[in-house]
């Protein structure tokens, strides 16, 4: 300010040093004002959204590797049954069964399952030990199969019936259809409410910085006439969200890896089917797919904040 | 201001413009004039002719509801709100009203117009500091409005509108709530100004300091801008 000069009196002599940016200076305060206490409510209503949005991705991932795990076990065996009149009926399908399988290309393994395991199958509609006793209990081979067989089980099919009559070839693709058709339903559910989570943290967030606007009005008003941009007053609205935002979805994080590890620990404790229900290891990958979605409430909070800035903005002179 | 623009070039046009809030009866009423660079006017009037109005719209607050107005030589009535942040930038305003941040220090305050700009701190931290030690409130620096007094908020409002070494800079009551000792200092700083090129306008109601002067006086009454006999001539 050179035109300044000439009107410089003793205090110019005496220049302090202005508020500096760093460690142990001064911070500069944000254009917008601190939210304070009136941010609390948001930071809480970010962290249950993002609370519920590790859930649904929790459920997501959890339904995903049920599906991928139970469905993997089901698409790499076969089994074959074979039924006789009596049991030396089926000892002899049996063998011919097995000669079959043993000459047949992409059988990796075939094994005969015991009689007795076999005849357990049936105790809990039979009663212990009375399968055995009353029934002539089919036998049952377990194969595994490469894929390539899999893909194409119509000719081992065929031959099987026709060295040994009473067998039966099951591929299980029965009960794969139906698995992955329940897990669709359940990966549409836990993305449905994904999504719902989302559009509810857009909607706070329209509301909060609709809010914030009409109560900054006056501040807004000065940036303007002082040559801010739109974009320079969204920016700093969707910081402030973004700093809100972090803060509840760390909240969320933390709350909801919390409730998480508990249930796993009661799913434990209470004795429930280790191989039946599905399980969440809380890996490095899977950590991260959590941590994505508070991470998506926070991004998603701050740019509708910036969205709606912007057209509120665009709306005045 | 880096050097002495031509003085055939216009900052301000109106034509025929009026403005009207709302529904309510029009509060200026066919201005026509022109500032051009390197012009220094008073606006004088009645409290309530529309003074406050007419800065307004120079400065971008309000768009006239009809006639013509050009700022910068851009047809500012009509430009697009992305044409607007630029012309505003050249221009410095001390409000009435000071309309400083409260949330903000006195430094802040100044700075603002820079900060918005996208201007390094670096560039501007000793402009901001000097100015603020001009107007005297080097100790005050990181002081927040609500703890300064009404001249004081005054002086602040005066550097954050100086800071961006503006090409119009428009004054309301710029001495209104300062000692006579400091009003006096502002206005040759103004005068300084305007010798380096900016067009200025004054609005004020000290018919003492606009004899003081002796610059060129545009009267308002009742929303209508007269030409007057000033110390300096017609506009």
């Amino acid at each position: 300010m050179t035109q300044a000069n000439d009107y410089e009196t003793d205090e110019a002599e005496n220049i302090q040093a202005p508020p500096r940016r760093g460690l142990f200076r001064r911070r500069a305060a944000p254009l917008l004002p601190e939210a304070g206490a009136a941010g609390a409510p948001l930071t809480a209503v970010i962290a249950v959204m993002s609370f519920l949005a590790v859930l649904a991705m929790a459920s997501l991932l959890m339904v995903n590797r049920a599906t991928s795990e139970w469905t993997s076990a089901l698409r790499s065996e076969i089994t074959v049954q074979v039924k006789g009149a009596s049991p030396a009926d089926i000892e002899s399908g049996v063998d011919a069964v097995l000669r079959v399988l043993n000459e047949t290309d992409g059988v990796l393994e075939a094994k005969e399952k015991s009689r007795e395991e076999t005849a357990e199958l049936l105790d809990p509609w039979l009663g212990e030990g009375n399968a055995a006793a009353f029934l002539t209990i089919p036998a049952i081979i377990e194969v595994k199969a490469a894929p390539a067989l899999r893909d194409n089980l119509d000719l081992l099919r065929n031959r099987l019936t026709t060295a040994a009559p009473g067998a039966t070839l099951d591929d299980h693709a029965r009960w794969h259809d139906r698995l992955s058709g329940a897990a669709r339903s359940g990966q549409a559910m836990a993305f449905g409410v994904f999504i719902l989570v989302m559009g509810a943290a857009c909607a706070i967030s329209i509301f909060a910085s609709r809010a914030g606007l009409a109560a900054n009005h006056e501040i807004v008003s000065v940036l303007h006439l002082v040559g801010a941009t739109d974009g320079f007053i969204a920016a700093e609205v969707q910081r402030r969200f973004f700093i809100l935002g972090l803060r509840g979805a760390l909240i969320g994080l933390v709350a909801a890896l919390a409730a998480l590890v508990l249930a796993g620990l009661a799913v434990r404790a209470g004795g429930a089917a280790d191989n039946f229900l599905p399980s969440l290891r809380l890996g490095g990958w899977m950590i991260l797919w959590l941590a994505a979605a508070p991470a998506a409430t926070c991004l998603v909070t701050a740019l509708t904040a910036r969205l709606t800035v912007l057209k509120t903005l665009s709306k005045q002179y | 201001m880096e050097a002495v623009r031509h003085d055939n070039r216009e900052i301000v046009r109106f034509e025929k413009a009026g403005l009207a809030y709302e529904d309510a009866p029009e509060t200026l009423t066919d201005v026509t004039m022109t500032l051009k660079e390197g012009e220094f006017r008073f606006l004088t009037g009645p409290s309530g002719a529309g003074k406050t109005s007419l800065l307004k719209l120079i400065y971008l607050a309000h768009k006239p509801t009809r006639g013509r107005f050009f700022l910068f030589g851009e047809n500012a009535a009509e430009a697009p709100r992305e044409a607007l942040p630029a012309l505003r930038r050249r221009i410095g305003v001390v409000f009435q009203e000071f309309r400083l941040l409260d949330h903000l220090t006195a430094y802040e305050n100044v700075a603002l117009p820079m900060k918005v700009a996208g201007v390094n701190q670096n560039q501007y931290r000793e402009d901001v500091s000097e100015l603020l030690n001009w107007v005297g409130l080097g100790d005050r620096m990181h002081a927040n409005p609500p703890t300064l007094s009404g001249g004081e908020k005054q002086r602040v409002a005066l550097a954050r509108a100086l800071v961006s070494k503006p090409d119009l800079i428009l004054a309301d009551e710029p001495t209104g709530n300062v000692d006579p000792a400091m009003g006096e200092r502002i206005m040759k700083l103004f005068v300084e100004l305007n010798k380096l090129g900016a067009a200025v306008i004054v609005a004020t109601h000290d018919l003492h300091l606009v004899q003081s002067i002796g610059k060129p006086v545009l009267r308002i009454a009742n929303g209508k801008v007269t030409r007057s006999a000033g110390a300096g001539g017609a506009a």
